[in-house]
């Protein structure tokens, strides 16, 4: 008899992180906790696979073909693992008023990836994705959760060339308008926050 | 009133005499996001005074009074939609936050939630209170991370002071949080699409009725409202009704939260009251377009686009004046369009938008914005267009109208008549010569 190969469950040895995520919602809206359990393995794993999917689908009391179906209903799940560093490139109107197009395609170039390509190391991948909100601070790249915005060709090649060492600078915290002045005139009369190191993962 | 191309005035509207900044008044101030800070200046007093003062008929009466209307995009009247809730029976009642910003041009939410998070969480707890509800549901948009780690350490801040959870501030009011992420999906801004994504579901949009506030989350009755509504119940709380009413216009009361991108000098975010006109925030406040500009989209992508006119850009920004020139106040996202971008090709980018956000529930909307129109638009930059794809696609964008569960194919089918009406020549002059009046130049200027 042939020994098939055996997963680890996801959550096996997280049992206090589910326990958590399933005690967010009342006990008769268990399948709310869908949504997070799926973001929860792909931060892990950057996909969620089939086997995760059959695995998220009996805690939450679904049939996999459910899961999937809702999985893949929302464009930032992934079912092929996305590099370490998923490079996000808005094109949407003001975006593309302010150079999306070409920002996505010296990312493309200074890779040599297109949308939805993941280079061999892993290390990138791309994907066109929608308005991201970030309108005023136009063009914007997102890296995994952060936001670079108002990039420059010399900003993406810097942020490009950091993260081939490994490195993530930290996310921009544009705010346009006139909020910058008030940081400023504000600043003084604010208990400043230690915690806050402006970061994302 | 500046009618220079550029003004060189220095106004800003947090800084304007006229008014008093208050939804984006701690907005890109360092630490203003943590619980101290928001005390600090006052934070909470307003919950107190609404949950110790007033009884929840009262809350509503309040906020009808203020003249407060959804800042969603829609504009419902906010206190008139919260009185819809059933009398309670015992059984849970949510109110809902659709944090679910993605309205090309539109991203004001965003620096709330992120800056200023317990400002929401505040109008969250009144509105609950108001509509006896016990737990809140705050759907905050996927690519939103930092929004969503701001709100959920200040989610767990109030928690643990007491802000939320049983007895809250103190009194016997129980009221709780639920924070969900969503995950890449623009219909989720549509009420019952959200709610269907919070339960774990496809979202896509519920049949009405009914409606959210007889069967919404979990089936149970539920008042779901724009983030920039919850904050701005706080301030009407806080300083009254009539303080509220006092700013704006007949139909368009208080100050609402404008943004201006496109080819401007300072882009951005821009508090003023209901009836400014576009030349002040265009101008005045963003410092007008850096380059010739032929027309604007007034509030956001799905709002009707108005040609860069004198007369347009003094149509004051509130409901009835939008409504009357043939357009929406939406978001209130401006998105200025330069003389140099191809107006097909502007559109093109927007039709590619809502097909690509189309849910695919409804065939008009599948077969209609997903398939044909973009193809169309595709075939046309192509130069391969002819005088009645021209006609046909106009014909297609009136059919559209009206005929899906929800706005979005309206969303889609709204602007592109609106080109086709200001900007026909545009397209004509595709189909004559197979190239593009404006060709596609480099706008990455940095």
């Amino acid at each position: 008899m042939v020994d098939l190969p055996t997963l680890q469950p996801f959550f096996a040895d997280k049992l206090e992180l589910l326990a958590e995520i399933l005690g967010r919602y009342p006990e008769y809206g268990r399948r709310s906790a869908l949504m997070p359990l799926l973001w929860e393995v792909q931060r892990a794993e950057r996909h969620v696979s089939e086997a995760r999917i059959e695995e998220i689908a009996e805690i939450i009391g679904v049939t996999a073909t459910e899961a999937k179906g809702v999985m893949s209903f929302y464009s930032t799940y992934h079912e092929q693992p996305v590099g370490r560093y998923h490079l996000q490139v808005c094109r949407t109107l003001s975006c593309a008023l302010a150079g999306g197009d070409e920002l996505y395609a010296h990312v493309c170039e200074r890779t040599g990836l297109v949308n939805g390509e993941t280079d061999a190391e892993g290390r990138f991948s791309i994907q066109n994705v929608e308005c991201l909100g970030s309108c005023g601070t136009a063009p914007v790249l997102q890296v995994n959760d952060a936001f670079y915005e108002r990039v420059t060709r010399s900003g993406v090649d810097a942020l490009l060339e950091a993260m081939r060492r490994d490195e993530l600078p930290p996310p921009t915290r544009e705010r346009g308008g006139d909020n910058a002045s008030a940081a400023k005139a504000e600043r003084q009369t604010t208990p400043a926050d230690p915690t806050d190191a402006g970061g994302a993962a | 009133m500046s009618t220079v191309a550029e003004s060189s005035r220095p106004i800003t509207s947090r800084f304007d005499p006229r008014f008093e900044v208050t939804l984006y008044r701690y907005v890109g101030v360092e630490g203003a996001h943590t619980l101290d800070a928001y005390r600090a200046h006052g934070g909470y007093a307003a919950a107190t005074k609404a949950l110790t003062e007033r009884t929840p008929a009262q809350v509503i009466d309040e906020v009808k009074a203020s003249g407060l209307r959804g800042r969603g995009g829609a504009g419902f009247p906010t206190g008139l939609k919260w009185s819809f809730m059933p009398p309670p029976d015992g059984g849970q009642r949510f109110i809902v936050c659709n944090a679910d910003e993605s309205e090309p041009g539109s991203f004001k939410d965003r620096y709330l939630l992120e800056d200023d998070p317990h400002q929401v969480i505040e109008g969250m707890l009144i509105a609950g209170y108001a509509i006896q509800a016990t737990l809140g549901v705050l759907y905050v948009r996927g690519e939103y991370y930092r929004a969503y780690e701001r709100l959920q350490a200040a989610i767990d801040e109030a928690r643990a002071a007491g802000v939320l959870g049983t007895g809250v501030l103190g009194t016997g009011v129980d009221f709780d949080l639920i924070l969900h992420r969503g995950a890449g999906a623009y219909i989720c801004g549509e009420e019952t699409a959200l709610m269907n994504s919070f339960e774990g579901l496809r979202a896509n949009p519920r049949l009405k009725p009914p409606f959210p506030a007889q069967a919404g989350v979990y089936g149970r009755p539920t008042t779901i409202n724009n983030v920039e509504s919850f904050a701005s119940v706080v301030h009407i709380i806080d300083k009254g009704a009539a303080w509220y009413a006092a700013m704006g216009t007949d139909d368009s009361k208080g100050t609402k939260l404008y943004q201006v991108s496109g080819p401007v000098h300072r882009p951005g975010v821009y508090e003023l009251p209901m009836g400014a006109s576009f030349r002040e925030l265009i101008y005045d406040l963003a410092g007008g377009p850096t380059e010739p500009a032929k027309a604007f989209i007034p509030g956001g992508s799905s709002t009707p686009m108005l040609p860069w006119t004198d007369a347009n850009l003094d149509l004051p920004m509130d409901y009835a004046s939008m409504a009357k020139a043939g357009t929406m106040l939406g978001t209130g996202g401006v998105i200025v369009i330069p003389e140099s971008k191809c107006i097909v090709d502007a559109m093109y980018n927007l039709v590619r938008f809502y097909a690509h956000e189309s849910c695919g529930k409804c065939t008009p909307c599948r077969e209609g914005v997903s398939t044909w129109l973009p193809k169309m638009f595709q075939k046309l930059l192509a130069g391969l267009g002819t005088c009645e794809d021209l006609s046909l696609m106009e014909e297609m964008v009136r059919h559209l109208r009206g005929t899906a569960f929800c706005p979005l194919a309206d969303a889609c089918a709204m602007p592109v008549a609106a080109s086709f009406q200001h900007f026909r020549s545009e397209y004509e002059h595709l189909v004559d010569t197979g190239t593009p009046l404006h060709p596609r130049t480099s706008r990455w200027v940095a």
